[in-house]
Order: structure tokens, then sequence, then C-alpha cells
């Protein structure tokens, strides 16, 4: 049914808070199945486009559609249902919880137990909470997690703390995951890791991702298309070659450094 | 009324654990309502003139029947409910100190109306409450067996989708909505949980204590019954539930310092947070506890 | 015609405390972002030490029976030192229990308990040592004022006036030195942000328990104020103008020196607008206000609106 359509569509949207613009007119499409990038410097609105997706921000113009519905104005909550699913730059995990317990959080929309079927233990409310463990356990896995499984969240180290939340997010079954600059904090090693990872469960969940990074040649490696974001604006977009040659992207990055 | 400490005690002691699990259950989801003595002001008025002012629930005859107290639990836990839900609603996406000051607000509200409105006996209130039990021992069963129902349900719940949800809404309400989770409805439902036990403590608390006014439901008692979860212990049901039977006790047992024993409890809400900031009773206190018991041949629950 | 005229008086006299009182609370709030429950008992610490200071005796119910200063002092001494000792009172408060949480870091729940442990143990304290008992202010402490004046048609105590005139002298002595002072200035900008504040050299710390003590003052003054027109019901007193207060708090916008004063005044009119058959509900006034606030604008007529940043 969705033959044509783009999964989703960013359609002119522009954020705009008072007198400060954040986001203005940014504009792509994403295909089933790619790995889509914003790069951009500190400011030029990721995060924001991302909020604006997600529904925690709403847009000041434009519109965006997922597989030809409306998303703009709805709330996150029914935005993850939809199948779009986020981490965050800032990482929000539930740090008083287990890192199984985080996992089992996202496993929510599969846990159809009804109330009574809870609190009687029923038959089916056992088995349905060890199926549920265990896809945890095997998500846990992917991300290298297993061995942290009973530990609170917030004890975690860095990296550590970053896979989860990707773990987290994938826990709610998504088309889309938005991965919010990913790799920030990790050395060289860790960064190919993540590359690796992040096409590995595209493909093992059949998945669309959209990143966000700082880290250039990381994303010229992953991407399969990448779009420039310039104070708010959107200033390039295409596959990694040619954003790599295009003028307006080289005199925002060569204009910046020879500040 | 009474003579002593006999069984008296004991049963204000478990009527103040279960207001301290009303108190603790919003906070489960990282709610701070200080609306239960207004549910529980609601429950003991539905139990006082129900029993007073309805013959044909036996308030005439020497012993209240059980199956009106029953009746009444359940229509005083009832309506508490139905009032948290509707206003639940509006009031829960208040966040932080504007949602405890709109439900101390409420309490007010709801002891204002208690004190004027014709039906509910004004300053006096209602009197002469028809005793189901003859004397305390019977009262202490069945507040006894009110909690632990409580308790159970609060145990239950933290091994489901909804106590799970409760937590991680608690954790980081913004993520948890962008799990997926319908933030709105998990923090309702813990409202008027919340209300229902408050409610059905009230009814009991009206026949226990005979009579039922306006000042059951103010703002000296959100104070004591957060009082009870801030030191028993936020983060697990058994904190309100140790610091319900403790802190109800305290002002009794420090009666033989007189007027001092006052001061000695306010002393105890004002150093309690400084000193033990997450309460007595923490998840990780209850792990080290749990190690030292001898170990037993089968696991209650699997660990991972 | 003057029936309104002097409803109006009640009303903006009653509103004039509200409004003195909520600006502590809102002091307190836009420095720390806690809500002070001690406040209550610190207004009520003022009434009794009003009382005291203007020669009245202590009943005899109390530790203190039958002790009486030998000479009264005038009212305003009064109203002044009572301020002071409130205010004194406040900043111990500070370093018993906000001080520490503050430094630890603590979630604000903890401070609003342990404020109302505060309040818990101040108000018994105050039972203890004077008793339960009601106490009227004496007779003769306005002086040489008149009891009652003649002001356009209606006879109005002049204890209300005292209370409105002292009331605006507060308020615009407070926020000019809000505005111009190097102190008031300071503080502004501890409630803007403490860790700047720091780093630009001043002393949060100290600004704090500066903001105390002047917290402290305006509950203290508000709370003689209160004594000196009405009278002194019992220890508890304060409790039920404390819980308004809070609706005046919210109605203006929390933080806003301006919102307390406007709301004090809506609130104190409304309340004195309610209808006699009707006036068991006066008490609700407050709360309705706030409850109907808190729903439609939690920001208050004044405040700012509240953003989450992601």
């Amino acid at each position: 049914m969705s033959g044509d359509l783009p999964l989703l569509s960013v359609e002119r949207i522009s954020v705009r808070f008072g007198g400060l613009k954040a986001l203005e007119g940014v504009s792509f499409q994403l295909e089933e199945g790619e790995i889509f990038g914003l790069i951009g410097p500190n400011g030029a609105g990721k995060t924001t486009l991302f909020n604006v997706i997600s529904g925690l921000t709403p847009a000041t113009e434009g519109t965006v559609h997922w597989r030809g519905t409306p998303l703009t104005g709805l709330p996150p909550d029914q935005v993850n249902r939809r199948g779009i699913a986020r981490t965050f730059q800032n990482l929000r995990l539930f740090s008083n919880q287990s890192v199984l317990d985080n996992v089992l959080v996202g496993l929510h929309h599969d846990d159809h137990s009804s109330l009574l079927g809870g609190l009687m233990r029923s038959r089916s409310f056992l088995t349905r909470q060890q199926q549920l463990r265990q896809r945890a356990l095997e998500l846990l896995d992917l991300f290298d997690l297993t061995g942290l499984a009973a530990l609170p969240a917030g004890d975690l180290a860095y990296g550590d703390r970053r896979r989860l939340e990707m773990a987290r997010a994938l826990a709610t079954g998504p088309r889309l995951l938005m991965l919010d600059e990913p790799a920030a904090g990790m050395n060289p090693a860790e960064k190919d890791d993540l590359c690796e990872l992040i096409g590995r469960i595209r493909h093992h969940f059949q998945l669309t991702v959209l990143i966000i990074e700082h880290h250039v040649p990381l994303m010229m490696r992953l991407c399969d298309r990448l779009a420039v974001l310039h104070f708010g604006e959107q200033i390039a977009l295409g596959p990694p070659a040619a954003v790599r040659r295009d003028p307006a992207v080289i005199q925002a990055y060569l204009g910046e450094s020879e500040r | 009324m009474e003579t002593g400490l006999d069984m008296t005690l004991p049963v204000q002691m478990v009527l103040g654990a279960l207001l301290g699990l009303s108190v603790y259950l919003p906070l489960a989801s990282g709610q701070l309502s200080l609306a239960t003595p207004g549910f529980y002001a609601i429950g003991g008025y539905c139990a006082a003139l129900l029993s007073t002012g309805w013959p044909a629930l036996g308030g005439e005859l020497p012993t209240f029947p059980l199956p009106s107290l029953l009746l009444e639990l359940v229509l005083g836990g009832g309506l508490a409910g139905l009032i948290a839900l509707l206003i639940g609603r509006p009031v829960l996406r208040l966040q932080g100190i504007y949602l405890a000051i709109a439900t101390i607000a409420l309490v007010e509200i709801l002891r204002v109306l208690n004190l004027n409105l014709p039906f509910t006996g004004g300053a006096l209130g209602i009197f002469a409450i028809p005793q189901p039990f003859n004397d305390p021992a019977g009262y202490l069963a069945a507040a006894s067996l009110l909690l632990a129902l409580a308790c159970w349900l609060c145990q239950r719940l933290e091994t489901m989708r909804l106590g799970r949800a409760q937590a991680a809404v608690r954790d980081d309400e913004l993520a948890a909505r962008s799990m997926g989770i319908d933030t709105a409805r998990v923090k309702l439902t813990s409202f008027v949980l919340s209300a229902v036990i408050a409610g059905v403590t009230g009814v009991l608390s009206a026949h226990f204590l005979n009579t039922w006014n306006a000042k059951q439901g103010s703002f000296d008692a959100s104070i004591t019954t957060l009082a009870f979860v801030v030191f028993g212990g936020s983060r697990t049901w058994l904190g309100p539930v140790l610091g319900g039977l403790v802190l109800t006790a305290l002002p009794e047992l420090l009666r033989p310092i007189g007027d001092l024993r006052l001061v000695v409890y306010g002393l105890v809400i004002l150093v309690g947070p400084v000193l033990f900031p997450q309460g007595l009773i923490t998840p990780e206190r209850l792990k080290q506890w749990r190690q030292l018991l001898p170990q037993r041949g089968r696991p209650r629950r699997a660990e991972p | 015609m003057d029936n309104l005229l002097q409803i109006l008086f009640n009303g903006l006299s009653v509103g004039a405390v509200y409004a003195l009182f909520a600006l502590g609370y809102t002091l307190v709030f836009s420095v720390l972002g806690v809500i002070n429950f001690a406040h209550g008992a610190v207004f009520t610490l003022g009434a009794y030490f009003t009382y005291l200071l203007l020669g009245g005796a202590v009943g005899s119910n109390g530790l203190l029976a039958g002790a009486q200063l030998p000479e009264g002092l005038p009212f305003w001494v009064a109203l002044v030192l009572a301020g002071l000792g409130c205010a004194l009172v406040s900043v111990g408060l500070e370093a018993v229990a906000f001080g520490p949480l503050r430094r630890r870091q603590a979630e604000p729940l903890l401070s609003l308990i342990t404020s109302l442990g505060a309040g818990v143990v101040l108000v018994n304290l105050i039972q203890i040592l004077m008793g339960a008992e009601g106490y009227a202010l004496p007779a003769g402490s306005l002086g040489q004022l008149p009891v009652t004046l003649e002001l356009g048609g209606a006879r109005v105590r002049t204890i209300q006036v005292v209370l409105m005139l002292v009331s605006a002298l507060v308020v615009v002595v407070l926020t000019l030195w809000l505005e111009r002072s190097r102190g008031g200035k300071a503080l502004q900008a501890v409630a803007e942000d403490a860790t700047t504040a720091r780093l630009l050299g001043i002393d949060s710390d100290a600004m704090i328990r500066l903001c105390f003590a002047v917290s402290g003052f305006l509950a203290g003054l508000s709370g003689g104020l209160v004594g000196l027109s009405l009278s002194i019901t019992g220890p508890y007193f304060g409790i039920g103008y404390g819980l308004k207060a809070l609706g005046v708090l919210v109605l203006g916008g929390l933080g806003s020196v301006p919102g307390a004063v406007l709301a004090g005044l809506i609130v104190g009119l409304a309340e004195a607008l309610v209808p006699g058959e009707w006036s068991g509900y006066k008490d609700a006034v407050a709360f309705a206000f706030l409850f109907g606030m808190l729903l439609l604008r939690p920001q208050g007529l004044l405040g700012r609106a509240v953003v989450t940043k992601v």
C-alpha cells in the first residue's frame, strides 16, 4: 500500500521560538530501509528537528507525514506507537531501574496481559512475562549488555548507557529509529563498532535509520544519504559523495574553520 | 473513649499505614499529591451518612451488620475513586510543586464544603456512628485485612506492566512518553487507586472513631501522611507502611514526655529528610537485608 | 453605599496582609525554587512576639505563665522588633533545614517536608511556652491614635489604615531595594541562576540567608499586623493564613513580587465580597482561585511560564 509513498516526509518544517529561528524550511523524504544522516555544527537545529518529528516540540510551520498520514501535532506516545522511536542526546534512561527493566519498559507494547491476570499471576500472565524477559535478554545480547542486566541503569559506563538507550528504543518495535548523537564520547574503535552495529540492526530489524552526528567521516561511511543543516537551514541534501563536494557545504565548514 | 493502649493504638497504626500507601501510590508515578486526606474525608462522610441516615442498613441494631459495612466500603471507595477520576485528568497535567499545591487546595475546598454543606453536620459533624465491632480487636482485624489487600496489590503491581510504567514515568516522564507509554493514563490510575484506598480507610475510620467531621480531612493530615512516606521510604511500598505504623505510634509512645511530644514529632519530620533522604526503607537496604537471611531452597522470584 | 465602601476597605486591608505574607513566600520561592511551609509558623510567631512586645501577659497555661514586659512598646516599634525576631528565626531555619538539603542538591520535595516539620516544631514550642488559649492584643496598643476614623463617610478602624499603610510602605521599600540596591540586584541574580551568580562573585549562600531573613521579617510583620487587627485565636491560627497565602502566591504567579501584591488584594476583596449568608465559604475563596488558576494558567497572573528543556 505504501509502495510509492516515502516512509517519512518532512515538508518545509520551520520552528521559531519568539525571535529565535531554530529551523527554517527543512524538507526531505526518507525511503524505507535507508540510513539517513543529519549533520551540521552545534545549534544547527538537528535535535530540534528530532523533537518536531517525535512530537516534543510543535512546528511553527510545515508538516511531517508518516506513511502518508500527518504526524505533526501528535503527542510523543502516539508518535512512538505509529512506529518511530528515538534516543536522546543527553541520555534519558530510567536510571533507578535495572538494565533489563529499561528494555522491558520498551516492550510494553507487546505486553497484553490483563490486569486481573497480572494480579492473580495466571499461567498465561507468567508465560507472557517469561517470553518478554527472553526477548529483552535477546536485545541486550545484541547490544553486548547481557552481563549488566541486573544493574541499575544509572551505574553503567557511558558507552554502555548509550547502547542501552538504543536497545530500549528498539524494544518498542519501530520502523524508523532516530539516533541523536549515538557516537558522542566514543573513541575511534568504538565508533567503528557502532557503525557495524547500526548496519547490523538495520538489516536484522528491517529498519530505517535517521541519525544525527557530529563526526563527519563516520556519517560519510555509514549513511546512504545526508542532509546538512546550518543555522536551521538545509543547505545540502544527497548521497555523501555529492554532499562532500557541495560548494555550500564547503563554504559553511571551511568558512567556519577560517575564523 | 479509649482506656489506655490496649488495641486502639494498633488500629490507628494500621489505618495510618493504609493512608501512607495512599500517599505513596501517586508518588510511585512521580506525582506529589497531597489529596489523600480529602478522599479519606469523603469515604468517612459516606459511611457516616449512610449508617446514620439510611435505616435499611441496620444502623439501629446493636451491632452494625457486616454486609452493610462491606457495602459502605464499596460505595465509599467507589465515590472517592470516581471523584479522583473526574478531577484527575486536568489536575495531573500539572507538574511538581504546582500539583502539590493544587491538591492542597482541593483538600481545603473539600474541608470548607464539609463544614458548610447542610447535610454534613457542620462543625460538629456526624456522631453516634454505629459500630460493627464491639471492641477494637474487631477493627484491628478488619483494618489489617484491608492493609494486607492493599500491600498485596502494590506488590503485584511492581511486576506488572503498570508498575514498570509507573516507575518509568517517575524516573523520566518525557522518556516514558517517547517510549509510547500513555503517561496521563498511568498517572491517573495511580491517582484513582490512591483515592480508593484513602476512601476505604475513611469508611472504616468513621466507624472506629464514632464521630466524623471536617477536621478529618485537613492540611495537617496531608503533612502527617506525607511524613509517613518520606520517613519510611518513598521507593517501595514497604516504606510508607512502616512509616505509617511508626509515626502513628510515635506521639502515643511519647506521651510520657507530655507536651514536648509534638515537638519531638516535628523534629522527626524536620530532621528525617536531612539524615535519610530516601527514607528508612530503600530497595538497596531491602536487598542487603534479604542477603542477610539464610539461603532457602527455592528462590521467590527469578533474578536475572 | 458606605456599606460597600466598608466592604472594600475591609477587603483591601485583609488583602494587604495576604500580599505581605505572600511576598515572603515568593521571595524564597524565586531564589530557591521551594515553598517554605514553615512560613505560616513564623507568621504566628510574629503575632505572639508583637503581643509580648506590646506588654501583653502570658496566660496561665504556658510555661512562661505570667511573664510580661514591664512596659509595652509603641506599636510600630513592637512590629519592627517582632519582624526582626522572626527574621532571625527564619535564618536559623535555613541553617538547620534548608541549607544542608540545598548543599546536597536534594530534591525539592525533601525541603518541603523539612519545612513542614519545622512549622510543627515552632507551633508546638509556642504552645508549650504560651499555652493554647487565645490572646487579644492589649487595649491602647495604638497609643495616641483613635480607635476608629471617619474616611469618606465610612467608619473604619485605625488599625486597618495602619495595616494598609505599613503594607504599602513595605512593598515600595522592598521593590526599590530589589530593583535599585546592590543587595537586591544580587538577590535577583541568585534567583535567576545561583551558580552563575557565584561565578560573578556574589556570595550566594549569604544572599540566600538574606532572602530568608527578609522573608521572615515579612512573615513576622504580617503576623503582628493581623494580631493587632484581629486577635490571636491560638498557636494554630497561622496555618490557615499560610495556606491561603499559598493561593495568593499561585494566583499572582510564583516568584513574582507585583503578582503577590495584586493577588493578595484580589483575594482579600473577593473574600470581603462574599455575602453574609455564605460567609462560611469565605475560606474557600482563596482556594477556589488557586485551583482554577492552576488549571487554567499555572503561571499565575504575572508569573513566568515554566519551560522544560529536552
